[in-house]
């Protein structure tokens, strides 16, 4: 009896465990560029962690901490960014849901043009902390168990996000720019997850949005300015696809639209612009997920628009006190 | 391709010596047609069945093999898998609860086709395990031998027009294949097992799936072969083809569903969700609730007990029970999509106005399979096999099972359900290996629609009985050489309703395979089995009062135990059994768990609950 009931869960957690450490990279957003990688819906087992930490090495002409992107004509900036957090799962009437805290980290330094002149500036620290919500509305009930995750497979899933940064970063009202950004601002969203064909590892096709608009608060204190920014709507787009059990890649698009900013009643230009990428993931083990990704803005010529670039190295640790523990088990 | 020079008692058709003269291609209908003959010949001198049939012309018969379909897997016998078009079968025909097969598929295929037993017809051991001292041996060939005649031989030679379809397993050489054996028109797998979706096989040294049609060897599959939907399409492109000249046809229907792997559309795949987590014991129970119900087994039949080294499914996770319970699922989906083509099949014989002129006889051919096949071929690293499976076979996601390259059996626990209530499975000789579901329906069955036979019937009786519905006969010779005799009985008289079995109390039924080795006769079963799941001794058991085999009564019956044993004597020497020198099971004791006794609620460990104290004795530590 014992060999047999081992077998099973032999089986089951072969299988179950790498379900596991890829869907926790989806667990954290990633306020830079305000795009997340392909994968980051997926859902997983009730009483997931999950802590990321992402590398962003940004170049472009706004600051990457902003995420109202602001343009400034003929700027440069140069941003070196990371993002840790902890992200857990659950389930709200059966529907899965996750909670995360991210905190921005890191440097930038470029151009700054303030009443016509321009001079070159840097700032370091944090950046707004963000609180995230994220629930699914339609797919597939929680994964409340092993069984769960076994059966998962998104079909057509429709989520609801909500985040919330708030203001407590790195701060200066003296330059304009900071990694903190001096008021309220988030998102609400509705990420899709569309899968294409088999739900197996090494076949797995997904088409991936998440339309969103970003809502700001005024910073009344920007260089002794009230700096408003209208709403912006985004929408992300991943065609991702399994090369293997455990390497996958993607290829990203950005839409940003609306987010005009003003100082003083002064208003900038409204965005529209585009952004593409491409993201590659492989799972290292059970617990560990790696991803690299490029992507920049593409209708980027004229000098007021958005333009940026960037690499983006993800390394995301996920956990589970049930495979912890049978880990525990077998090893012994 | 070898040609059979037939020498028949009387004629190819014995009651009608103009008729196998007249058997010409196109020369028959016209002639019928134009002489009212088809009316005639049904109704002159013909055996109890034929005369009984009282059709215009001899009845089509249609074999329904489901290969490892185990006994209580259509609805008819129990099973919560639905089987409407089976189950219509048994409503409009008859069902036969203690109906025996070999317990593996080419030995039983053998003995349909020839009614000898295997130890004479070429299958005294699976080509796949014949045993040192049985090389060379007559009755031993791995394929049928060409000392026997086979039922389409003998029906073609009625003026059958005969066509198989689907698993063959006896031999593949030219002379040994479908279309060599007496069948017009086949397309057929030559092996034991193969994908459903292409002809990958199983193994490095034999990694293609061997096809004929027609008697030629197949280069390629058809365009969007699936092998249940595909052997029906090409069935009933025989039937229509040869419809125009009027005669009757025989179709030997042997399905490869729901043998492993378990391949099948998706579509089929999620029609059972969880409905298996509960695990196997609530399974059987409520398959044997439900035989009862029906009468497929007689009130205070008890569930053999559960496989020793088989856990209690309330000890299972939520994982281990979803993922064990979505192979039977999968199964399920096997055995409704397998339905849903004999529903295809029936649906056309009803347009072409076939169908009630047709004889249907439906079974399986052995117990469903309890054993990991995939893991005895290819679970060895480092062999070539594994290697070969890490290529070709390694889809073993769940969300995999089902698609090319995956492999699921669903393993002992649900072939015990398949099997309820009896013990064992696939290759042993517990009735859970031997035991199957058996529906004939059609002209020839006069009993009473729906019916339940109890009568002990044997898979070599298809042969006398099949011969007698169409008229023919079986020859005493072929080649110059006589052919073995018969070891089946007709049901001729069963299926008229003028008897309950076509064997008398001193009538038995013997059975050697492996080097397992049983005898049945009346209510009492011998049986000789390797361990750890048999005694490697004598077992004796009483089926009428214990189908399930529970308790050994070899002890408390000696008398009966040396009759028996005297009886399995008179088998090994009237078919020149020979016992094999090595047995795919020689070494199991080895390898299962020390075999011990499995009792409902033991250990009570297992059952116990948290303890909720009462609450009103409930208290905070004093400070």
């Amino acid at each position: 009896m014992k060999q047999v009931t081992e077998r099973m869960a032999g089986a089951a957690w072969r299988r179950l465990v790498p379900v596991m450490a890829i869907a926790m990279s989806a667990l954290v957003t990633l306020p830079t560029m305000a795009q997340v990688p392909g994968r980051f819906y997926w859902k997983t087992l009730d009483g997931g962690n999950a802590v990321p930490l992402i590398v962003n090495s940004i170049s472009g002409n706004t600051n990457p901490f902003d995420p109202a992107h602001v343009v400034v004509p003929g700027a440069s900036f140069d941003a070196t960014v990371a993002l840790t957090g902890y992200a857990h799962t659950f389930s709200v009437f059966d529907r899965s849901a996750m909670a995360a805290i991210l905190l921005p980290m890191g440097r930038v330094s470029g151009d700054v043009t303030v009443a016509g002149r321009t001079f070159n500036q840097s700032a370091d620290g944090f950046g707004d902390p963000m609180l995230e919500f994220d629930i699914n509305i339609l797919g597939p009930k929680a994964q409340k168990n092993l069984a769960d995750v076994l059966r998962y497979e998104p079909g057509f899933s429709v989520d609801l996000l909500a985040d919330l940064a708030l203001p407590i970063g790195e701060y200066h009202n003296d330059q304009p720019l900071n990694l903190g950004q001096n008021r309220w601002y988030g998102r609400v969203g509705m990420p899709v997850v569309w899968q294409l064909g088999s739900w197996v590892p090494g076949q797995r096709t997904t088409l991936e949005l998440l339309p969103a608009v970003w809502l700001f608060g005024n910073n009344t204190d920007y260089l002794g300015q009230t700096l408003k920014t209208d709403p912006m709507f985004q929408l992300d787009a991943h065609l991702t696809r399994d090369f293997t059990d455990r390497f996958w890649g993607a290829i990203d698009a950005s839409w940003y639209s609306g987010g005009q900013a003003s100082i003083n009643g002064v208003a900038g230009e409204k965005l529209n612009n585009l952004g593409v990428g491409l993201t590659l993931g492989y799972q290292i083990n059970d617990s560990l997920n790696l991803t690299f990704g490029y992507k920049s803005t593409v209708n980027d010529n004229a000098p007021g628009d958005l333009r940026m670039n960037g690499f983006m190295l993800s390394l995301v640790y996920g956990w589970h006190p049930l495979i912890e523990g049978s880990r525990r088990l077998k090893s012994e | 391709m070898q040609e059979y020079r037939m020498e028949l008692a009387m004629d190819h058709v014995p009651q009608y010596p103009l008729l196998g003269k007249l058997m010409k291609p196109g020369t028959l209908k016209p002639l019928l047609m134009a002489l009212g003959v088809a009316g005639v010949v049904a109704s002159i001198g013909t055996p109890s069945i034929a005369a009984a049939a009282d059709a215009p012309r001899r009845p089509n018969i249609v074999v329904i093999l489901g290969d490892d379909l185990g006994f209580a897997d259509m609805g008819a016998f129990g099973s919560e898998i639905k089987t409407p078009n089976l189950d219509s079968l048994a409503q409009e025909g008859v069902r036969f609860a203690n109906f025996y097969t070999h317990a593996s598929c080419s030995p039983t295929r053998s003995i349909f086709l020839t009614g000898v037993d295997t130890h004479l017809n070429g299958l005294g051991n699976m080509d796949e395990w014949t045993a040192p001292n049985q090389w060379g041996v007559d009755g031993y060939e791995g394929y049928l031998n060409n000392r026997v005649a086979t039922l389409p031989q003998l029906l073609k030679g009625a003026g059958y027009h005969t066509y198989m379809v689907g698993k063959w397993h006896l031999g593949k050489a030219p002379a040994q294949i479908p279309a060599a054996r007496g069948f017009e028109r086949d397309f057929s797998l030559l092996d034991g097992a193969s994908s459903y979706w292409d002809a990958m096989n199983f193994t490095a040294a034999s990694p293609r799936s061997v096809f004929t049609e027609d008697g030629r060897y197949l280069t390629k599959l058809p365009d969007n072969y699936y092998a249940t939907k595909t052997y029906t399409d090409k069935l009933i492109d025989f039937i229509d083809a040869n419809r125009g000249d009027g005669k009757p046809f025989f179709a030997y229907v042997a399905h490869q569903a729901p043998h492993d792997p378990f391949h099948l559309p998706k579509e089929w795949r999620s029609r059972h969700v969880g409905e298996y987590d509960k695990g196997w014991d609530a399974v059987r129970e409520a398959r044997l609730k439900r035989q009862i119900e029906l009468g497929i087994m007689p009130a205070g039949t008890q569930l053999a007990e559960r496989m020793w080294f088989i856990p209690d499914p309330i000890v299972l996770a939520p994982a281990p029970r979803a993922l064990l319970g979505k192979k039977m699922e999968l199964y399920a989906g096997m055995v409704e999509n397998l339905d849903f083509h004999v529903g295809r099949l029936i649906d056309h014989l009803k347009a072409i106005g076939e169908y009630e002129n047709t004889i249907f006889v439906v079974f399986g051919d052995n117990g469903a399979e309890g054993t990991d096949l995939f893991k005895m071929i290819a679970g060895t690293p480092g062999t070539r096999d594994y290697l070969f499976a890490a290529i070709n076979w390694s889809q073993t996601h769940p969300n995999a099972w089902g698609d090319p390259g995956s492999y699921v059996g669903y393993g002992p626990m649900w072939a015990q359900v398949s099997m309820t209530p009896f013990s064992q499975y696939k290759g042993w000789l517990a009735e859970g290996g031997i035991r199957n579901a058996l529906i004939v329906s059609g002209p020839a069955v006069k009993r009473p629609k729906g019916s339940i036979n109890q009568g002990v019937m044997h898979v070599a009786d298809l042969m006398p009985t099949l011969l007698e519905i169409a008229g023919a006969s079986y020859p005493a010779a072929i080649n110059g050489q006589p052919v073995p005799a018969l070891m089946g009985k007709s049901w001729g008289k069963v299926l008229a309703g003028q008897a309950e079995s076509p064997r008398t109390e001193t009538d038995y039924i013997g059975w050697e395979i492996f080097g397992n080795r049983a005898v049945r006769q009346g209510d009492w079963k011998l049986r000789w089995e390797y361990k750890p799941l048999g005694k490697g001794d004598w077992e004796l058991f009483n089926l009428a009062a214990d189908p399930a085999e529970r308790k050994d009564l070899a002890a408390e019956r000696p008398d009966k135990l040396k009759d028996l044993i005297a009886l399995w004597g008179a088998y090994v020497r009237t078919n020149r059994v020979v016992l094999p020198s090595r047995s795919p099971y020689e070494a199991l004791d080895d390898q299962l768990p020390k075999r011990v006794p499995v009792e409902a609620g033991f250990p009570p460990l297992i059952y116990k609950r948290q303890f909720v104290p009462p609450a009103d004795l409930l208290t905070d530590p004093a400070p």
